[in-house]
């Protein structure tokens, strides 16, 4: 993983970097670092200021506070054109009357590169992106991944000092979602360009991330690892967002241990004594044949309400003591199907018990 | 229309043409021939063919001073209505969707009004007594004429015939993507580099209508010309209105009426064939 080394400069830096439209904050003394290299991606649902926040880093909106250094330089006054930084856009953005060549070559002219030179590198980045017999064509000629591809080509050829994307994938279908962003992955990673990366999509942002920002209502949720993000969500709300999660209410006793009806759980996370939420991943709960005993596991039994075969998962809804439990496992062959109104024992493990202090807008 | 049998379709447009038959073409017809009489004086019309009327017009060099003039004015006339609506119509496109609505509608209401009142309107801002000039002399300048001349003509018909411009800036506009000039910038290009390069080639298509739109308007205008030229600005609109209405020179009327339909037909092919061209560069 390219993070940035301990004790070197940041490549980009946002020092609470704030947007203010009238009187509400999109975005909140937001402060984080991208090392050189590194890919981070900013994540959360719409409106949660992470598109802000990618258009102020390009200069396409001023902040409203806090600056933005590039390695070691501020560049928060610097207009767009001046700030050396390649913009992926959700739609593309080519330019319809130009050739794709032209597309490419229209930032190399903006930088006063000989004609000959911008031949050269025009087709070797179209090359990178597996278009090298598509110079003449114009974008409208492209198929939806082709016109991404070019858009990349186009926001690499100039050498940029950082890459922007803005939710880049999601006009394209799941299939070429999954390459695509593969491939981004492979040429941010040969080229070692630092990159921002803004998605709604959670599994996008695990599958090409070094780091994830997790952001909510224009603040910082959590900063972290993929890994971390997942395993060790900060908060309900990421653990809520990233992956999917049962989630229920439950008292947390000075011992530690948490009641959750009449179930007595074991459980990771540092809520203080009192009402929590518990949060437990669906494929973390195995079905087995008996409660375990001991330190580091947690078991129940219930009722399958409900049990639906989709071909790679098997899901099952089981109501346990007034609680309902979403259960994936995965399927073989031969695996018996516990039948709606059957008994299940279900167990998981303590660390997959993610507990948080209650939270009001949960 | 997909329930129309293909072969029916053809149909829907015979109406159309019909009507076009007998108001255009056939009229049309009858200028043509009326051309090629003999305009005689008191208003008669000679009944025999005769080439007396395009042989006197040709031979005098008047006409072709009218032609230039004419040609020549409204090419002016049309580049300063392009310069003075482009900031406009691009406003309009970019402000708040509440506000364009009422923005277009406040572009296009001068046309609510008769154009002969607009002239008028400026008679009475610009003559010798008029709004400007007063205020003008008042300031301690000395203001140049700016009626019953060119410049009066030239000033009234821009802001007559900006509305049509506006609109055909407008409907041009829908290829222009906020998006396509951040991009632009982002790869390097300074604001006035975003507008040659990106804005300008995508609204080709709106100027070149807008343009054909007030050419051939400005050259087929002859009240405004009239009125504010105060019969000093001899353009080819006011020459058939002239020789039809005042000295009833029927034959040259019909005349000078089929090389303003010259120069409209030149104006068209040349319209036609720069939006091809550009059409190739952008489509």
């Amino acid at each position: 993983m390219t993070q940035a080394a301990p004790g070197t400069a940041p490549h980009l830096l946002l020092d609470r970097l704030e947007k203010r439209f009238g009187t509400t904050l999109a975005v909140q003394a937001l402060s984080l670092s991208v090392g050189r290299g590194e890919l981070l991606g900013l994540l959360g649902p719409s409106g949660c200021g992470k598109t802000t926040t990618l258009r102020m880093i390009g200069g396409l909106m001023p902040a409203s506070g806090g600056r933005i250094v590039v390695a070691g330089r501020d560049v928060t006054a610097l207009p767009p054109h001046r700030r050396d930084m390649g913009i992926v856009f959700q739609n593309y953005a080519l330019f319809p009357h130009m050739t794709v060549a032209q597309n490419l070559s229209f930032g190399l002219e903006m930088r006063k590169v000989p004609a000959a030179e911008r031949a050269a590198r025009v087709q070797k980045a179209l090359e990178m992106v597996r278009l090298g017999a598509f110079a003449a064509r114009r974008p409208r000629e492209l198929s939806g991944g082709q016109q991404q591809r070019v858009a990349l080509a186009r926001a690499l050829v100039i050498e940029p000092s950082i890459l922007l994307l803005d939710e880049p994938l999601s006009n394209l279908d799941a299939n070429l979602r999954e390459e695509m962003r593969n491939e981004i992955r492979d040429i941010q990673q040969r080229l070692g360009i630092t990159a921002v990366f803004v998605t709604h999509d959670q599994a996008e942002a695990l599958a090409i991330c070094d780091r994830i920002a997790v952001m909510r209502g224009g603040v910082l949720e959590q900063l972290g690892t993929p890994y971390e993000i997942y395993e060790r969500p900060a908060s309900e709300f990421v653990a809520g967002f990233v992956g999917r999660a049962n989630r229920m209410a439950a008292v947390r006793e000075a011992s530690g241990a948490v009641q959750l009806g009449p179930l007595r759980l074991q459980g990771s996370g540092e809520a203080a004594p009192g009402p929590v939420t518990v949060m437990i991943r669906p494929h973390r709960i195995a079905l087995c044949d008996a409660v375990p005993e001991g330190e580091g596991w947690n078991g129940a039994t219930g009722r399958v309400a409900r049990s639906t075969f989709i071909g790679d998962l098997l899901s099952l809804e089981v109501e346990i003591g007034g609680a309902s439990l979403l259960v994936e496992q995965h399927t073989f062959a031969g695996r018996a199907m516990p039948r709606p109104g059957e008994a299940a024992t279900l167990r998981w493990r303590a660390e997959d018990t993610l507990v948080f202090p209650r939270s009001a807008a949960a | 229309m997909s329930a129309t049998p293909r072969n029916l379709l053809p149909l829907l447009v015979l109406p159309a043409v019909a009507v076009n038959l007998f108001t255009f073409l056939w009229p049309m017809l009858n200028l043509a021939g009326l051309s090629f009489r003999e305009g005689l004086p008191g208003g008669g019309i000679g009944a025999a063919f005769s080439l007396a009327t395009w042989g006197d017009l040709l031979a005098d060099e008047f006409y072709l001073e009218i032609l230039l003039r004419s040609v020549g004015m409204a090419l002016g006339i049309t580049g300063l209505a392009l310069l003075a609506s482009y900031p406009i119509a691009f406003f309009v496109h970019r402000a708040d969707a509440r506000w364009r609505n009422l923005l277009v509608v406040a572009c296009i209401s001068p046309l609510l009004i008769s154009a002969v009142v607009r002239t008028y309107g400026w008679l009475v801002i610009l003559g010798d007594a008029g709004f400007l000039p007063v205020i003008l002399r008042g300031l301690g300048f000395a203001p140049p004429r700016l009626v019953f001349n060119m410049t009066g003509v030239v000033i009234g018909l821009v802001e007559i015939l900006m509305p049509y411009m506006i609109l055909s800036l407008l409907a041009g506009f829908g290829r222009l993507n906020q998006t396509l000039e951040e991009a632009a910038a982002s790869l390097g290009a300074p604001p006035l580099v975003v507008f040659w390069r990106i804005v300008l080639p995508l609204t080709l298509p709106g100027i070149l209508l807008g343009c054909l739109l007030v050419f051939v308007l400005t050259v087929s205008s002859f009240i405004t010309p009239k009125l504010l030229g105060g019969g000093r600005v001899l353009l080819l609109a006011t020459e058939i209105y002239d020789q039809a209405i005042v000295t009833l020179n029927w034959p040259l009327a019909a005349a000078l009426s089929l090389i303003a339909l010259g120069v409209f037909g030149a104006a068209l092919l040349v319209y036609g064939r720069i939006s091809r061209a550009a059409e190739r560069s952008i489509a």
